[in-house]
């Protein structure tokens, strides 16, 4: 069949948040190990998109704060071209993924990296990493915790906020 | 049945349904970002069939239709069993707007007129961005696209700190670095302990016990030598061992002292024995617990020697008839909930200074708030607060912070009951039900230190109502020196009667 596009390639970035701690200290405080507290991005068209406390935001690969990724997964090509993509994006960006609905434990970044993977390849993420919130929870110093850091929005700086009227860059 | 000329088509898509019975009719839901269809279609169906269900039922003209599926754009010509579509599966929609920008970006849409997609739930014929989207508009002037990896570079001090951290991912090697920093800063020592946040958790005895206790190797140690927890549980004791932890000066005097008695200690006869008895019996399992939340990292030690110089020699001789050790716990909790929200973790730092005789848990303060460093955004966020003191206190008093904290902490639900309030995870409460009940009070504790202590901005009055009554229940009708006896004891109403005894209250 003729190709449309070229097809893009799309990939995961994974951050480790605690930067090592929570390897550490996972068994001690919450009981199981959890060999990291991940945040997610998707990086395709050359530019990384994650959401966060700020809603969708964009940057490039490797621009925010937490500097470069601790792992880099290949998710597979996409024929989506940009202009769809962006689309998609803003159209998100209103309903589901604007800046208020996140929540650290239900629709987090990682809630929107998976969507967006499936859309973009039909692949998910790595579940270990849509598991967390519910293996924190699942322990009592979690259930505890729980309170404080639903109310903790992660919005790493360093990034511009798509939205309709931007010329996200 | 038999219309004229429109029959034959009829019946051909009829036959061709029918046809299809036994390729069957398949439920696909479409999904775009605001919405999701289920959409029943004949599996040989083609995409541009496809396509006009879609549009009749998403209300949108089909070449404004952009299905997505397994990352394949579909086109009109193609089949769903070409792309794999089968029963139950989903494919995404994008619905393009009017606009031919080439250049990728939503921008033209905005010169579109803001045509209300709010109420475009159900429909989607424009879900094009018109409005917002709830967030602030990308107004990033200061994140440019060539913007370093290592923005701490520019935070002066701390970013050869953050190079280092970020360098790094082992933990170990970070801490040490973090100390070697530190040691080499003695100026930032006492930033952190002048640090309003550190000194205020390091002034709530209560707190500080809970930690301790809390802590399970400390548990373990405290089950084995009882001595330990009659320790621990002397508030007169704590409240010393936290003066001096909190002020470095008074610190090593105190280390002095103890050096010299020790060295007295070994020259009585038979005094000697006793000494190494008690460090065979006490201080070793202190050390080998403090050591086991480290992963008995050897560094540890590296980094806790120099900076316990003063007291090395000390440890060979050892022992310390219990008083005064350092009562100031492995687990200084830096539950410093970032309301920035830059890290997520709330993490329990543990210091890992090697234990020694006037340090038996391996408080080395220099570590005390050094696990909060190891990320960038609790280090920018600690260089800010070190410099500017009332940042925290603005950060903590903000109202919102506040009352939340508060109704945290009174709100008894937010401790779940030893059944735990998910349902789900039955199995992990009973057995915890023990750390469960001294966690949830350490967090309660710790709560109410934040809502109140941001109380370092309310008045040692309010702060110390319920102590006030009591004193006055007991007879002591002078309430100023109430007062400033329990600001002198931080809240302890016994140590403040003493207080008020010794000092002849008219």
């Amino acid at each position: 069949m003729e190709q449309h596009d070229s097809t893009f390639g799309v990939q995961l970035f994974i951050y480790d948040l605690s930067r090592g701690m929570a390897r550490q200290l996972s068994p001690i405080m919450l009981g199981k190990q959890l060999d990291g507290i991940w945040h997610t991005s998707i990086v395709v068209y050359g530019e990384e998109f994650f959401y966060g406390g700020a809603g969708i935001s964009s940057c490039p690969p490797g621009g925010t704060m937490l500097g470069p990724p601790d792992t880099v997964v290949q998710l597979g090509n996409t024929e989506v071209t940009e202009e769809i993509f962006m689309d998609y994006l803003s159209s998100l960006g209103e309903t589901t993924y604007s800046g208020d609905k996140y929540r650290l434990f239900e629709h987090n970044c990682n809630t929107f990296t998976n969507e967006v993977a499936q859309f973009l390849t039909g692949n998910k993420i790595p579940s270990y990493i849509t598991d967390l919130p519910s293996e924190v929870l699942s322990t009592p110093f979690g259930q505890v915790l729980r309170p404080i850091l639903d109310s903790i929005h992660i919005a790493p700086p360093g990034r511009n906020v798509i939205s309709s009227q931007n010329n996200h860059s | 049945m038999a219309e004229n000329s429109g029959t034959d088509p009829a019946v051909e898509t009829n036959t061709e349904e029918n046809a299809a019975a036994s390729a069957t009719i398949i439920k696909v839901t479409v999904k775009t970002p605001k919405d999701k269809e289920e959409i029943a279609i004949a599996e040989d169906s083609s995409v541009s069939q496809f396509k006009e269900e879609i549009s009749k039922r998403f209300k949108a003209k089909q070449d404004q239709l952009v299905l997505i599926f397994a990352g394949k754009i579909l086109k009109d010509g193609d089949t769903l069993g070409q792309h794999g579509i089968k029963d139950g599966l989903t494919v995404h929609l994008v619905i393009k707007t009017a606009q031919k920008s080439s250049s990728g970006s939503s921008q033209t849409s905005a010169s579109s007129g803001p045509g209300p997609s709010q109420g475009n739930t159900a429909g989607t014929a424009n879900p094009s961005p018109a409005g917002n989207l709830g967030t602030p508009q990308g107004s990033g002037p200061s994140p440019t696209p060539t913007q370093p990896p290592n923005i701490l570079a520019g935070f002066g001090d701390l970013s050869g700190l953050s190079n280092l951290g970020m360098g790094s991912a082992n933990f170990m090697e970070l801490q040490q670095q973090m100390q070697r920093q530190l040691m080499s800063n003695p100026e930032m020592l006492s930033q952190i302990m002048e640090n309003p946040l550190v000194q205020s958790m390091m002034s709530n005895p209560d707190l500080m016990r809970q930690m301790i206790v809390a802590n399970p190797q400390m548990q373990q140690l405290m089950e084995r030598n009882p001595e330990i927890s009659h320790m621990l549980n002397n508030p007169e004791l704590m409240r010393q061992t936290m003066e001096l932890a909190r002020n470095p000066a008074m610190m090593q005097e105190m280390m002095r002292n103890q050096d010299r008695a020790l060295s007295n200690l070994e020259s009585i006869p038979g005094g000697y024995n006793a000494l190494r008895r008690m460090y065979t019996d006490i201080q070793e399992p202190m050390f080998s617990a403090a050591r086991e939340q480290f992963g008995n990292n050897p560094f540890s030690a590296l980094g806790g020697n120099t900076d316990n110089s003063g007291v090395q020699p000390s440890r060979t001789e050892n022992r310390e008839p219990l008083p005064n050790p350092w009562g100031p716990p492995d687990a200084s909790a830096a539950t410093t909930t970032t309301a920035s929200g830059t890290a997520t973790t709330t993490s329990s730092t543990t210091s890992s200074t090697t234990p020694s005789v006037s340090n038996p848990l391996g408080i080395s303060s220099s570590s005390l708030g050094n696990g909060m460093f190891n990320s960038p955004g609790m280090q920018s966020l600690m260089q800010q607060i070190s410099e500017n003191p009332q940042l925290m206190q603005n950060m903590l008093s903000a109202p919102y912070m506040r009352t939340m904290m508060q109704s945290l902490s009174q709100n008894p639900d937010i401790n779940p009951p030893p059944s735990g309030p998910a349902p789900a995870p039955a199995p992990t409460p009973t057995p915890a039900a023990g750390t469960n009940t001294a966690q949830q009070q350490l967090m309660q504790q710790m709560l109410q230190m934040f809502a109140g202590g941001n109380a370092l901005t309310q008045t040692p009055e309010v702060r110390f109502q319920q102590q006030l009554e009591q004193l006055s229940a007991m007879g002591f009708i002078n309430r100023e020196a109430n007062l400033q006896a329990l600001i002198a004891t931080g809240g302890d109403i016994n140590a403040a009667i003493e207080r008020l005894l010794g000092s002849q209250p008219s």
